[in-house]
């Protein structure tokens, strides 16, 4: 089921926005007082010029000093803006010498101003002001007493020249966020388009066409690939396996009913009732053989192809061992073996399973050990706690199988590589199916001195289960 | 203050027995004759019939000082003593007119959308027929200066021009000349040495000349002396040939107008086509509208002169005027450089 969560473009979009609102809300702050600054500096640098025009007009006549205002000072001051103005000169004792404005300078700001040029802001009369003082040295025949002047201007000047660079930043910033994002679309499209590439691979695909991906598809989608590539192999396999198993089936089919075809002719060929008694008895003995056949056949497919059909449940694994060992020692087939169980636990032991299932794992199990060992083997049944799981485990003292073979006996119609046997061979295929429903591990190993050992080790029943 | 006014107004709107028949009131305080403007006034009076119009004429100084004494204070200031006017802009006393005129009004006749000047008024010299019969009128400063030093017997008690002591448009005139050459100094010597007479108006130069009392006048306002030289054929009216000073009147709201809205519709007619019209076609103030037609504008002047026209610049290097050092200075060295002779 594909649910639509959203859309990468959407996503990538969000993400931008959030970052260049941030980013750009930093960046505003930062320039609104950068801004100020750089209006504050030109302006202030104004007002210094003015400051020393009217110094360079201070004059001592008599031992006073006298200025016379320069007008070109003034439109300094008054600047391209029509500030209005405002300009002082005082003596040393803080008294007008000339002024303009009954703008009163603070105390502590000649004091400071004795010292060093000084800028100040200021509200007078209902507006805002930017002051200057600066002390100035002016020597006369008479006296030789310092003056202070003072200039300052209105604001509108510097808030118009910090609004209008605030807001060509601005511009310029919306204009780069604006074209980021349109470079970002192109640029969304354009890293997308191995992903359409890829789609429109996969569409154009024939439904068996299980061959790897011929496509070139950048770093971040590589994985994406690969896996697909690794679907396209396990349906291949699957699809080859069960191919090979119906091919495999047929023929295994195919041979008896070949006998048995061969024997109803040669019976009705014959008028001797002793003869056709004969074929019948062979015909039955064949019709029960291909029906086991075709039993087992049913069965394996059902357990590999119904998938996880049935639902587990506690069960104790000594007492089906019991049950079923005991069942089969019973049996005419067991006669001429020695079919034993090796000491149970006491407790009882809990694996989750099927007991229907495993109770078909143990059969086969046995039936194979009958089937592969001469007359007379010993055949042994016993459960062993490894680790923190249990295993289950089946050994003869028969001939056993050569390590190469071992690998593949849990392949179907593979019979250890004897042909003399009446097996379907379908036998461990069908207990590893069971093995792989339970999560149990299957290990085919040598038993010494001779014979085979088949171990089943079942995870511990707390942790077991899927779907528990 | 503002609230006070608000309340002032208010009160005596309740106490009028009929208050939507009455016309706002509006009081203008001019140094400006009553005569010159009057058909201004009334085309002002026609187009705002609402608008009871206080025009009080009266000298410069006044004018100046009732800007902070007077309570209430005039709505509308107008003026043509520059430096002045643009203190009291300087100190706050103006309120901003923000209409399309007003933002339409050339940027040199007008500061902080606060002070407009709204006539273009020559600085002329004038004289007597009589004096043409003795020796060349004078063209130039220069002219002035020699004729002052070649004929000065002749003309000596014969010369006016203003009193910078006791006219503020002649103060400015004085302190402007001063600003372009240095050899003014020299024609104040020149004056004094002539015995000039110092009078504090155009108008009683104007009358001296009819008189015959006097045969030259520097520095009139061009505005009177043409009108009165077209009434007195026995006065000429000069242009002069090198520079001529070019004075500005200038009006502002004041910040504490009682009726702020008829202050405005008033400054606005005044820059507006009308009364730049009326200024231009019925009074001889001159037109600062370059789109205005009429005998007295800019333009024409500018036409008739040429390029040799030097407005007072109205900007904050005005102020520099009143400074009462830089006055006193001033007027030290006038009175140095008047008596250099004696």
């Amino acid at each position: 089921m594909i649910a639509v969560d959203g859309s990468l473009k959407a996503r990538l979009a969000v993400w931008l926005l959030v970052t260049v609102s941030g980013l750009g809300a930093l960046l505003m702050l930062e320039a609104y007082f950068t801004t100020r600054r750089a209006a504050e500096r030109a302006y202030d640098s104004q007002l210094e010029a003015a400051a020393l025009t009217i110094a360079e007009a201070v004059q001592w006549q008599e031992g006073r000093p006298l200025v016379e205002v320069p007008a070109a000072a003034l439109q300094i001051l008054a600047t391209r803006h029509q500030e209005r103005v405002f300009y002082a000169v005082l003596d040393d004792a803080g008294r007008r010498i000339s002024a303009n404005l009954d703008l009163t300078i603070p105390a502590e700001a000649r004091a400071a101003a004795a010292h060093a040029p000084l800028w100040r802001d200021l509200r007078h009369a209902g507006s805002g002001w930017r002051l200057h003082g600066r002390e100035h040295d002016s020597a006369g025949w008479e006296t030789q007493d310092p003056v202070q002047v003072w200039v300052g201007h209105t604001l509108s000047g510097r808030q118009a020249l910090a609004g209008e660079l605030f807001q060509r930043t601005v511009i310029r910033f919306l204009a780069m966020v604006l074209l980021a994002g349109l470079l970002m679309l192109l640029a969304m499209r354009v890293a997308l388009t191995p992903m359409r590439r890829l789609r429109h691979l996969l569409r154009r695909r024939e439904a068996d066409d299980m061959r790897p991906l011929d496509a070139r598809v950048p770093e971040e989608l590589r994985e994406m690939a690969e896996t697909l590539d690794t679907l396209f192999a396990r349906q291949r396999e699957s699809r080859d396996a069960l191919l090979r198993f119906t091919a495999d089936a047929s023929h295994q089919l195919k041979t008896p009913l070949a006998g048995l075809q061969s024997t109803s002719e040669l019976a009705l060929k014959s008028h001797q009732p002793d003869e056709w008694r004969r074929a019948l008895e062979a015909v039955h003995a064949g019709t029960q053989r291909t029906s086991r056949l075709a039993g087992q056949l049913l069965s394996l497919a059902r357990l590999r192809h119904v998938g996880d059909g049935g639902a587990l449940e506690p069960l104790d694994l000594a007492a089906l061992l019991r049950d079923t060992v005991l069942d089969w020692a019973g049996r005419e087939v067991a006669a001429d073996h020695d079919l034993g169980l090796a000491e149970l636990p006491a407790a009882p032991v809990t694996v989750r399973g099927e007991p229907w299932a495993l109770r078909e794992l143990l059969g086969n199990l046995i039936d194979n050990a009958l089937r592969y060992t001469p007359p007379g083997s010993e055949i042994t049944l016993g459960l062993a706690m490894a680790g923190d799981g249990v295993e289950l485990y089946i050994e003869d003292d028969g001939p056993g199988v050569p390590p190469e073979v071992r690998e593949r006996l849990l392949r179907p119609f593979e019979r250890g590589g004897r042909q003399d046997t009446r097996g379907s061979g379908l036998g461990l295929a069908i207990v590893d199916s069971i093995a792989r429903r339970h999560d149990a591990h299957l290990r085919v190993s040598a038993r010494q001195p001779h014979g085979l050992r088949v171990a089943l080790h079942f995870p511990p029943a707390g942790k077991e289960g899927k779907d528990a | 203050m503002r609230d006070r006014l608000c309340r002032l107004l208010l009160a005596s709107l309740l106490w009028l027995p009929l208050p939507g028949l009455a016309a706002t009131p509006l009081v203008v305080e001019a140094a400006l004759d009553r005569e010159v403007v009057a058909p201004l006034l009334e085309a002002f009076a026609q187009a705002h019939p609402d608008i009871e119009l206080i025009f009080r004429d009266r000298s410069t100084l006044e004018v100046d000082a009732l800007i902070e004494s007077a309570d209430p204070a005039p709505d509308v200031v107008l003026s043509s003593a520059m430096p002045w006017q643009m203190d009291r802009v300087n100190q706050g006393y103006a309120r901003r007119l923000d209409t399309p005129r007003a933002r339409e009004w050339p940027a040199w006749a007008k500061w902080r959308d606060e002070v407009f000047g709204f006539t273009f008024e020559p600085i002329v010299m004038a004289y007597r027929l009589d004096l043409s019969r003795h020796m060349l009128p004078p063209a130039t400063h220069a002219d002035l200066h020699t004729l002052l030093t070649t004929e000065r017997d002749t003309l000596r008690g014969k010369v006016t021009t203003y009193s910078p002591s006791r006219s503020g448009v002649g103060y400015t005139l004085f302190q402007q000349d001063a600003r372009y050459t240095p050899r003014f100094w020299d024609l104040v010597a020149a004056m004094g040495d002539a015995e000039a007479s110092l009078e504090a108006n155009t108008r009683a130069m104007l009358q001296g000349l009819s008189e015959g009392r006097y045969w030259l006048g520097y520095n009139l306002l061009g505005s009177y002396a043409m009108v009165w030289a077209q009434q007195h054929p026995e006065v000429i009216v000069r242009v002069p040939q090198d520079y001529a000073l070019v004075m500005m009147r200038m009006a502002f709201i004041h910040r504490d107008a009682p009726h702020p809205r008829a202050a405005e519709t008033f400054l606005d007619f005044l820059l507006g086509r009308e009364g730049q019209r009326v200024l231009a076609g019925q009074t001889p103030l001159f037109s600062v509208r370059p789109d205005v037609v009429g005998p007295y504008t800019a333009q024409r002047l500018r036409d008739q002169v040429g390029e040799r026209l030097y407005p007072i610049p109205l900007n904050a290097s005005l102020l520099a005027f009143v400074d009462p050092q830089r006055r006193a200075a001033f007027m030290a060295r006038w009175r140095r450089e008047f008596r250099r002779g004696d």
